[in-house]
């Protein structure tokens, strides 16, 4: 008896190092979907962005 | 406020013939990378241009590698192959006359497909196979260092749907 678990490849990177899981999460997404990850994405590195500006000695909304 | 769809949306509100390419069309097409502007190619006709240039005084469009001058492209600048480099209230555009070994909007309409953005949005989006093949052309070490991701996308998206056109 084979289970079927076993021919579940456990490591999700092709030879090449790309993410083959993260191409199949994003294909199974509509084209509207992707572009909203794109977008929180950016939006999630923007505000980070901005928080550390924030928390840089000096800076004005760090003053007080 | 950074956002891709309102870009692509005012463009399309004022009429404007343009094909998503580069990091955005990329990721509509599944690949999971990441961009922060919007690239675009557009059709270099006269009408064409007018209408590029209304969506653009929408966007409050000006060149960024002079941010501080606030130059703004006219016609002869979005008529050129040459890249428009412009940064909006809505984050930074690229305007593209042409890409790879200088294929022009006309040249790329046949591989680009329209898909919906959101639901009141449709644009045309530049296929995969297109994509790899400007970035092999280009070979710029940005382009190249994400065609592995690209080609794997395509590979993928063929497996998935091998009787289907890229979605």
């Amino acid at each position: 008896m084979v289970f079927s678990f076993l021919k579940i490849p456990m490591f999700p990177y092709a030879i090449d190092g790309v993410d083959v899981s993260l191409i199949r999460w994003m294909l199974s997404l509509t084209p509207a979907q992707r572009l909203e990850t794109l977008q929180d994405f950016v939006d999630a590195i923007s505000e980070a962005l901005e928080d550390s500006h924030a928390q840089l000695p000096g800076s004005s909304s760090n003053a007080g | 406020m950074r956002s891709f769809l309102a870009v692509l949306q005012t463009l399309a509100d004022r009429g404007v013939e343009f094909i998503v390419v580069g990091g955005v069309a990329a990721v509509l097409r599944g690949a999971p990378i990441s961009t922060f502007d919007v690239d675009i190619v557009h059709s270099t006709g006269p009408e064409n241009l007018v209408r590029l240039l209304a969506a653009l005084e929408d966007l409050d469009a000006w060149y960024r590698f002079q941010l501080e001058r606030r130059l703004r492209p006219d016609v002869t600048h979005l008529s050129s192959p040459g890249h428009q480099l412009l940064m909006t209230r809505f984050g930074p555009v690229d305007l593209l006359g042409s890409i790879g070994k200088g294929r022009r909007y006309a040249d790329l309409l046949p591989l680009a497909v329209e898909m919906e953005v959101s639901n009141k949005l449709r644009v045309r989006v530049l296929d995969l196979e297109a994509q790899i093949a400007v970035k092999e052309e280009t070979g710029g070490e940005k382009d190249l260092a994400v065609l592995p991701v690209l080609r794997r996308t395509l590979e993928e998206s063929r497996r998935l749907s091998p009787h289907k056109p890229q979605q």
